[in-house]
């Protein structure tokens, strides 16, 4: 009986190691696969420049959505940096999801609204009343709809969407500020080949500990908050390396909820966000997949793989934990939604390999890595540790995670540079190899409680997440990277708390 | 020790050795980095006199002097970052020190290198260059392998402003490496009005995309000459959608009475929503009160997208259109509300034009 259970667990730690293996060598491919297309293309931009773009009279007009609930700490620096864009048209469309705080109040202060009759270019269902609709007098393009909550932000979506008047609509979220030409920047692939390209998304950077100005971020800078800075690394991974990979094999599956451009028309023919979905912004994109490969419509999900928008990300280990449970429990639920999709060659690369990626890696990952932990536990136990043995593969692992955390820095730093301070590198450098070391494994408990709450149908939960808010203050001239004396001018400077 | 764990033991230092490589790397490069942006910044600053002083000569001079051509690498980046807000007389200075100090020549051997980013990039230089002796080199790009070359030939080509590169440029439209209509599409307005000929040409003989963009083009224009053309169009039931939808928006671009009738007949019986709302769009620019029957009708369709342009068009027909509107505003059936919302758009914009008095 000894011998069998000895067999076991020997087989298990096995199995969790290949996988652990597996895993940090894929995401080193895929970053290293962007990592080469990001290089190319800081080497030589491309054909199109964005001056260019701007004063063409075939840039199609941006419709940009904003859902806000309770966003009263950043909704007006959002607001000013979405309305600031240089970008030739567009309109902002702005729900007060069921607000409790003054998020109302400030927009209408700010912006003077006015009540008017709606004006629907759309008829998606929105399960929410809609109050009232309001337009800006101060000759702003800025529409605001009050409607009271039904706890999804895909529904205020929805009621934006029936309201947007433009050719293309962007998603952005209440508490995020967008660089100055991020619309140019995400616009561009459509308007270089309006008719196939669907959607596109960009890099979504950390707002914690940046330089901040009316809305627009000054100087990034690393938050002094060791969850933060770590989350920061998740970030560049994710979104600079890991996406660029799956969009050049054109099995893109998310364009991120924070900021994301896609052609209006294909919404409403899809009805719009899904209200039930935890993941909408995962869901509309591989829902937009399906249907143009099952009916064989040319298409093109594209990645920009340059800083285009900063947000805020959760400072404690509990926020973090609802929200990436939520984002594990929407995995599932569209997983689940989508089955037909997987391995099925007739969608493609996405049927093919990014589906079932993320089954094996995403979904299934935690519950992999924490049976891993508790098989070593259980080992120990058993007396069957080889002490020495041990240490050495958790040793391997933790060299392939900070390898890939260390190539993800390595990358950023070659290319972009946004991180001048050679303290906010380290700190960067730091995380990277801290990322490793309980914060992966915490994480990997709450995404299985996510995956828990996906295979029992527990009803989906959007749980908002506390806003720390951008501070407004007194711009300063530039002050040179790295010089002394710089913690007394960003004192003067707006930064989001931390 | 085992096998395995020698084997992990190997592979670990291996790993550790990458990363502190890695750790290396980014430092060095974080350092070298920020002396190379200071010393640029300083050798910038020393080559702008040069650069004023060409801009401020009188362009008399055929050919720029020893200390231009001698000047470091860095001034042809300087006069590259330049040129595209230059005009006129300025720009052709600052071409021709590209052409003296060889780099336009340089560009032009680099069109068949072997880099797809090289190519790319001499592509976007000749263009910035306005070299349109290499037009044929540029035109022969449309067809490169890599897609970002071929989006950078189209746009130099734009840039260089040789109205002969219009037929290439439609052609590239299609075929197995046809080009995306946008960077054709602004390639062909760079070129301005001198292909306009070429253009009302495309609208009878071009493929389908080339005879849409030729039509939207035109509109973007406003050329009154392509009226018929278009009507052509508009009126050819066989024609693809986009085609038709691209007539309709340049005719209401231009302005013409003369396609106010095909344009209520297309809101009244369009095949489809899309060209519907494309077809109010037209008859709220073109702003002759004959439409109006036809847009009032129009209130009462199923598509919400199609009432709201309906209704914005009334809204710009000036004060028939909007009584018309005022008439209907009553109740809240869907054609009621959404002239509501054109009138209440119409009060908002004129709200915030009233000037602000001071308190």
């Amino acid at each position: 009986m000894r011998e069998l259970a000895t067999d076991l667990v020997l087989a298990l730690n096995w199995t969790v190691f290949g996988y652990v293996v597996v895993l940090d060598l894929t995401m080193l491919l895929l970053v290293l696969a962007g990592a080469r297309r990001v290089a190319a293309g800081r080497r030589w931009k491309g054909a199109e420049g964005h001056d260019e773009i701007f004063a063409s009279p075939l840039t199609p007009a941006v419709s940009v959505l904003v859902p806000a609930h309770d966003e009263e700490a950043g909704v007006l620096d959002t607001l000013a940096a979405a309305l600031g864009q240089r970008y030739p048209a567009l309109e902002v469309v702005l729900v007060d999801d069921g607000s409790t705080d003054r998020t109302f109040q400030l927009v209408a202060d700010r912006y003077a609204l006015r009540e008017v009759v709606p004006h629907p270019t759309a008829a998606l269902p929105v399960d929410g009343e809609v109050l009232s609709v309001h337009r800006a007098t101060t000759g702003d393009p800025l529409t605001v709809i009050r409607k009271t909550s039904v706890g999804r932000r895909s529904d205020a979506v929805n009621a934006a969407l029936n309201l947007a008047r433009y050719p293309l609509v962007c998603m952005l979220d209440g508490d995020s500020l967008l660089e100055s030409d991020a619309l140019l920047r995400v616009a561009r692939p459509f308007v270089e080949d309006p008719t196939q390209v669907v959607a596109t998304g960009g890099v979504i950077r950390t707002a914690n500990g940046a330089l901040t100005d009316r809305g627009t971020v000054l100087e990034p800078r690393l938050s002094r908050n060791w969850l933060v800075r770590i989350q920061a690394v998740e970030y560049l991974r994710s979104f600079l390396l890991g996406r660029t990979g799956w969009a050049d094999a054109n099995a893109l599956l998310i364009i991120s909820g924070a900021f994301g451009l896609f052609r209006r028309d294909l919404l409403i023919e899809i009805g719009g966000l899904d209200p039930r979905s935890l993941a909408e912004d995962a869901e509309l994109v591989v829902t937009l997949q399906e249907k143009l490969r099952r009916e064989r419509r040319p298409h093109r999900v594209v990645f920009v793989p340059e800083p285009v928008c900063w947000t805020e990300v959760p400072e404690t280990w509990q926020v973090l934990g609802r929200q990436r449970k939520r984002w594990a429990h929407g995995l599932g639920q569209l997983l689940w939604k989508h089955r037909r999709m997987m391995g099925n060659p007739r969608y493609g690369v996405v049927g093919t390999v990014a589906l079932p990626f993320f089954l094996l890696f995403e979904l299934l990952g935690p519950v992999v890595e924490v049976v891993g932990l508790a098989s070593v536990v259980l080992s120990a136990g058993l007396g069957l540790l080889d002490v020495g043995t041990a240490l050495l593969m958790v040793g391997l692992a933790l060299a392939l995670g900070t390898l890939l955390s260390t190539t993800t820095i390595a990358v950023e730093e070659f290319t972009f540079h946004r991180y001048r301070r050679g303290r906010d590198l380290l700190a960067l450098l730091a995380a990277g190899v801290l990322e490793n070391v309980g914060y992966r494994q915490v994480h990997a408990w709450f995404r299985l409680r996510g995956l828990a709450a996906a295979l029992t149908r527990r009803a989906p939960v959007w749980t908002a997440m506390p806003r720390v808010g951008f501070v407004g203050g007194t711009p300063l001239p530039d002050a040179p990277a790295d010089a002394g004396g710089q913690q007394a001018a960003g004192d003067q400077l707006t930064r989001v708390r931390s | 020790m085992t096998t395995a764990a020698g084997v992990a033991l190997v592979l670990g230092m291996v790993l550790a050795g990458l990363v502190v490589v890695l750790l290396l790397a980014v430092g060095l490069q974080h350092r070298q980095r920020t002396r190379t942006q200071a010393r640029d910044a300083r050798r910038r600053a020393e080559l702008m006199p040069t650069v004023h002083a060409l801009l401020d000569d009188d362009g008399d001079d055929p050919a720029p002097g020893p200390h231009v051509t001698s000047a470091p690498a860095l001034l042809d980046e300087l006069v590259l970052d330049l040129l595209p807000q230059l005009r006129g007389s300025d720009r052709r200075v600052l071409q021709r020190v590209l052409a003296t100090r060889g780099v336009v020549d340089r560009a032009a051997a680099d069109l068949t290198a072997r880099a797809a980013w090289r190519r790319g990039r001499a592509a976007t230089l000749l263009g910035s260059a306005a070299a349109t002796d290499h037009t044929p080199a540029l035109a022969a790009c449309l067809t490169d392998r890599s897609a970002d070359v071929r989006s950078a030939a189209a746009r130099a080509l734009g840039k260089a402003g040789d109205p002969a590169s219009v037929a290439p440029l439609l052609v590239s439209l299609t075929g197995p490496r046809a080009l995306p209509v946008g960077v054709v599409g602004m390639a062909l307005l760079d070129l301005g009005i001198p292909v306009l000929p070429a253009l009302r040409t495309a609208l009878t003989e071009g493929s389908p995309p080339a005879r849409a963009l030729a039509a939207e083009v035109l509109g973007v224009h406003g050329d009154p000459l392509a009226t018929s053309g278009l009507l052509a169009l508009l009126q050819d039931r066989w024609q693809p959608t986009e085609v038709r939808r691209a007539a309709a928006a340049a005719l209401g671009r231009i302005g013409s009475p003369l396609a106010t009738a095909e344009l209520t007949q297309l809101l009244a019986t369009g095949p489809v929503p899309a060209l519907q709302r494309v077809a109010a769009e037209a008859l709220g620019r073109i702003g002759d009160p004959t439409g109006i029957p036809t847009l009032v009708s129009g209130l009462h369709a199923t598509d919400p997208g199609v009432r709201a342009a309906c209704a914005d068009a009334l809204a710009a027909l000036g004060d028939e259109g909007r009584g018309r509107l005022r008439v209907l505003a009553i109740g809240t059936s869907p054609a009621g509300r959404a002239a509501l919302s054109a009138l209440d758009a119409v009060a908002t914009a004129r709200q915030w034009r009233r000037p602000v008095t001071p308190r």
